[in-house]
């Protein structure tokens, strides 16, 4: 009963908040219809920022920074809980309560040009005569008078089955001894006997350069993309938390770009799994 | 008259903005609102060309000539990507393309209509410096057959591309600047609304 109270509270103030026939800048439309749900929902991931931030207020208009309501840490606590899936019960319990708590008391945003955010495009592409999914994620880079979308890395899973984590002590038997240089490195035969565990003889830090690997394959002409399947966002900015953002395209008060994935990640956790993101950074 | 009314209206903004703009790369948010309605003015009159291409009642020859101002508010190169519930691959169009598919619907009466609701996102500067937004506009679509019944129908999000570039004109020997707003790839998404 609790659930369903928590869940319809948000929802009944979400309507209240958006039931709007005011227009900031002119309208576009001369037909009378039912646009609560179209108000409600987070149209653009600019506007998700908007509303987390709460930069814009139910209306949709941007407020300057020296209007009292910008970033009002009242409304702002009581808008961002609708940025949830209320469906999910991941994204509108108690660790939702927590991450809210911790927004406003520390006084966290999110900025466009902050930085560890990304996008993952998980698309379709044609490898060697059959369809396979690939993820890209992108990433917000600065350069000239702006800033623009890179492509930071990739998941595919054949690129991966290259590339075994293996066993470590099955890793610590393959090495050419220190003194090898000496013998004019005879025994570099070795690392070639069994393709498979090639990359054992390379450093210990040595991390696999997927997109290098991506793009050969397109260059090479044995992958070939061909269309997109979702779009989400990766969002890492926020001291201590990692957050999704999917799009939710669904009738009701609780739809377009919304928070689909919550965890309480220490910065220190973080790094190992920005490598993963952007490993050039 | 409301068009030389808005013309008038640009050129003045133009002129006294010109040597702010000369001085400040960035945008105040009072410029980022003019720049705004500007590129509002044109989506809105795109949602009036799309209406009047999609209509039956639009004689060939007159829809041909809407077609034409439409592509006018479009940068070349723009496309047009659609999906729907059932399709979720987007297809693509060169902008006169989408269009005369429009007009060459198999419908007998067509009823097209807007939301009043749009959304304008701030604008961010790509290298170049060109400024780059997306206008979020919502349209239903009807379609009757001979009988009047009404055999399709869907709300689709459209999402259009916005560019704002400085631009230099002279006038009577003076470099005046001003600002053009120039529509680019528009993204149309089938909603789960009827």
């Amino acid at each position: 009963m609790k659930k369903v109270l928590r869940l319809i509270v948000p929802v009944f103030m979400l309507a209240l908040c958006f039931n709007v026939d005011a227009q900031i800048l002119g309208n576009l439309g001369d037909v009378e219809m039912d646009e609560r749900a179209l108000y409600t929902m987070t149209k653009q991931m600019g506007q998700f920022i908007n509303r987390f931030n709460y930069e814009e207020d139910q209306y949709g208009k941007k407020l300057n920074s020296n209007d009292p309501n910008f970033r009002n840490p009242e409304i702002r606590k009581n808008v961002l809980p609708l940025l949830f899936d209320l469906e999910n019960p991941r994204t509108s319990g108690t660790l939702r309560d927590f991450f809210v708590e911790d927004l406003i008391k520390n006084n966290q945003f999110m900025e466009f040009l902050g930085g560890q955010w990304y996008s993952e495009v998980s698309a379709k592409f044609k490898w060697k005569g059959k369809m396979v999914d690939i993820s890209m994620i992108m990433a917000l880079e600065e350069e000239g008078l702006g800033s623009k979308w890179v492509i930071s890395n990739v998941f595919f899973s054949e690129f991966q089955k290259y590339f075994p984590q293996g066993e470590l002590a099955e890793r610590e038997k393959h090495f050419l001894h220190p003194m090898s240089h000496e013998l004019d490195f005879m025994n570099i035969y070795k690392i070639f006997t069994d393709k498979q565990i090639v990359e054992y003889y390379a450093s210990t830090k040595y991390m696999p350069d997927y997109l290098t690997l991506f793009f050969y394959e397109i260059k090479q002409g044995n992958l070939v993309f061909d269309h997109v399947d979702s779009v989400k966002f990766h969002v890492f900015q926020i001291k201590n938390w990692y957050f999704e953002v999917s799009w939710f395209n669904r009738d009701g008060y609780n739809s377009g770009w919304l928070i689909s994935n919550l965890y309480y990640l220490k910065d220190e956790e973080k790094e190992a799994l920005l490598k993963l993101y952007q490993p050039t950074k | 008259m409301k068009k030389v009314l808005f013309a008038i209206a640009f050129a003045f903004f133009a002129l006294t903005g010109y040597q702010a703009f000369a001085q400040e790369p960035e945008l105040s948010p009072e410029r980022k609102q003019a720049i705004d309605s500007l590129a509002l003015e044109k989506v809105r009159d795109l949602s009036k060309y799309i209406k009047l291409i999609g209509s039956k009642n639009t004689p060939w020859s007159e829809a041909n000539r809407v077609i034409d101002r439409a592509e006018e508010l479009f940068a070349p190169d723009a496309e047009i990507g659609v999906s729907s519930l059932s399709k979720k691959k987007i297809e693509y169009y060169k902008v006169r393309q989408y269009l005369e598919r429009l007009m060459r619907l198999n419908y007998d009466r067509v009823e097209i209509d807007w939301y009043k609701i749009q959304y304008v996102s701030d604008l961010q500067r790509q290298p170049d410096g060109t400024y780059v937004g997306v206008i979020t506009i919502f349209q239903t679509f009807k379609g009757y057959d001979a009988e009047g019944r009404l055999v399709y129908q869907d709300t689709t999000k459209k999402d259009i591309t916005v560019y704002v570039k400085r631009k230099e004109t002279q006038i009577g020997g003076r470099l005046i600047g001003f600002w053009d707003v120039m529509l680019g790839d528009m993204r149309v998404k089938e909603t789960t609304m009827k």
